[in-house]
């Protein structure tokens, strides 16, 4: 079975996207197989109150019940914005959000901000992954009043050496993957997963030869990305590097095991 | 799935967790029942059902670098590569020189020795050698070679491309060439300083030898390729002998629709550009029929071949 760990519903605001709204999400997951995908508001990365879009989110989903049987909610939390503390009780507590998505960049702020560091470790409490996207869009190709950053894997490494027992998502790896042997070691030892979506998983069998199977798991990107891409990586994976057990794993059982499902 | 949860009872158990997390705390009212999961598919059915010709490989001089591009083609089901090697200098300090050009075509024809089956070459050129590069595309079309790769060392409408263009014309052979539109690469509102060489060539630039040529076929490099692919296609909507590949690492959604709507089922190649994954996936995950996947796949880009003789059956 399929679980993408990487799913956004909403707008960008400088292209126009298909199937972003949850009910499209689920006819394109029904199509190509995928039973349960997590999903975030991209509309959060925009607003200024994150917690509107977490709203919008979970008044979506909870509009169908078809909706609430297939979507994981994830909550975009801003620490450096008014009430993020309570923002994010509310999304977890009430609203029954399973995880948390940064967005430094977007937010304007570091990873090792101490509010961050705060928020990851309330993650940690409560046994949340924490999701961190390398990048939202190529930004070759990104609007004039777009960011022109983008994060190489090495960046993420500083929140995790503050906070290494926390649970992580690292999603459209897209940049270098080039890490010393130290922080190699450092992501090998903290319980996280990269999804297939960013285009530095054209290395897969690599990497899993580095990290191992149970540090994997399908995400689309969607709807940013195609839909098909990111399982492709997985399916096209020879018996040799990556037995059937394994590729279950990546397909749904890792993500499973860190969603507590 | 592994660790002893089966299918059923996972989806069961899921539904259970997100319904019941949902209406914790709320009047969600989600039901928890258990719920047939979505059909299976078959994406590796999918990737098989089509014949491909990947209209924009590469080789390098790395060694093994022909039997790694093989392998992803092995592995992904594509039929035919159509490799060049054309001259990057992505330092700035790397010769471009008519030697660099020999050594880069001979490089290519070994490959097609090598693969006779799996390997259709595409001859480089340096423009600013003018005599030099006559004499080469006749080698290399001696040679076998079925169309050709352009870089950056010279912008496809400069002066110094009319007699290759023209040459090309006569031999029906199709131009593919590099080309970017990005911020800071023209196309639009120039306000950063992107690192490209100053002659690349830009989507106005593709329009511009259009025009001067309407006969001559002209392909512009990868719209995945981290270009603005909605700026490039609305530009050459109305250039019939403007053609696009989709290769590139960029799988933006809507990419492959956008383009065809704008270009028609006819103008889009099949390409990876060494993203292998990329270039299947965004096209098996558009809104095409099968029979427009099978054109863009496959043939299409043999029916441009095919003027030139050097279609495949």
């Amino acid at each position: 079975m399929l679980l993408d760990i990487n799913s956004y519903v909403g707008h960008w605001p400088f292209k126009q996207l298909k199937y972003n709204t949850c009910a499209s999400l689920v006819d394109r997951m029904d199509k190509y197989g995928v039973e349960i995908s997590v999903v975030s508001n991209l509309n959060g990365i925009f607003y200024k109150n994150t917690q509107s879009a977490n709203e919008e989110l979970y008044q979506e989903i909870r509009s169908e019940t078809r909706l609430s049987n297939r979507l994981i909610p994830f909550a975009i939390i801003n620490p450096i914005y008014a009430g993020w503390q309570s923002d994010f009780e509310i999304s977890i507590e009430k609203m029954g959000m399973k995880g948390i998505r940064l967005y430094p960049l977007y937010h304007d702020y570091e990873l090792t901000d101490p509010s961050c560091i705060e928020l990851v470790k309330m993650a940690r409490d409560r046994k949340l992954p924490v999701a961190l996207s390398l990048r939202i869009v190529d930004s070759r190709q990104r609007s004039w009043m777009d960011l022109e950053k983008e994060w190489a894997l090495k960046e993420i490494i500083p929140i995790i050496r503050e906070v290494p027992d926390a649970r992580y998502c690292i999603l459209n790896v897209a940049n270098s993957t080039t890490l010393n042997e130290e922080e190699t070691e450092i992501l090998k030892n903290t319980d996280l997963l990269f999804d297939t979506s960013g285009r530095s998983m054209n290395e897969l069998p690599e990497l899993l030869r580095i990290y191992g199977e149970n540090k994997f798991a399908f995400g689309t990107h969607s709807p940013i990305l195609d839909y098909l891409t990111g399982l492709l990586r997985i399916e096209a994976l020879r018996e040799k590097e990556v037995d059937e057990e394994s590729r279950e794993l990546i397909r749904s059982g890792n993500a499973g095991r860190m969603l507590g499902i | 799935m592994s660790n002893g949860i089966n299918r059923r009872r996972f989806i069961s158990d899921t539904m259970l967790s997100a319904a019941g997390i949902l209406a914790a705390g709320s009047q969600a009212g989600c039901s928890s029942g258990q719920v047939a999961g979505p059909p299976a598919y078959s994406l590796m059915g999918e990737v098989k059902k089509y014949r491909k010709m990947d209209a924009h490989a590469h080789v390098d001089f790395d060694p093994g670098d022909i039997e790694k591009q093989i392998d992803f083609a092995d592995r992904l089901g594509i039929d035919k590569l159509c490799v060049s090697r054309p001259i990057t200098n992505f330092s700035g300090n790397e010769p471009e020189d008519q030697e660099e050009v020999i050594r880069s075509n001979n490089l290519v024809l070994k490959a097609m020795k090598q693969f006779p089956n799996r390997v259709i070459g595409f001859l480089t050129l340096n423009p600013i050698y003018r005599k030099e590069s006559l004499e080469e595309i006749d080698r290399c079309v001696e040679m076998g070679m079925a169309g050709y790769k352009g870089y950056t060392q010279v912008k496809i409408n400069d002066p110094l491309y009319y007699p290759i263009i023209e040459k090309f014309i006569d031999l029906k052979m199709i131009m593919l060439m590099h080309g970017f539109c990005q911020l800071g690469v023209g196309g639009y509102r120039m306000k950063y300083d992107a690192g490209m060489a100053p002659n690349t060539s830009i989507p106005e630039d593709f329009v511009d030898a259009a025009k001067r040529y309407p006969e001559g076929m002209f392909q512009f490099a990868h719209i995945g390729g981290g270009a603005d692919w909605e700026y490039e296609c609305k530009l050459f909507k109305d250039y019939p002998n403007i053609y696009v590949d989709t290769s590139g690492s960029n799988n933006e959604e809507n990419m492959i629709d956008f383009a065809v709507r704008h270009l028609g089922e006819d103008r889009l190649f099949y390409g990876s550009d060494g993203s292998y994954y990329q270039g299947i996936g965004k096209i098996l995950a558009s809104d095409l029929t099968e029979t427009q996947k099978k054109k863009i796949f496959f043939d299409n880009y043999n029916n441009i071949l095919k003027k030139g003789g050097h279609h495949v059956t």
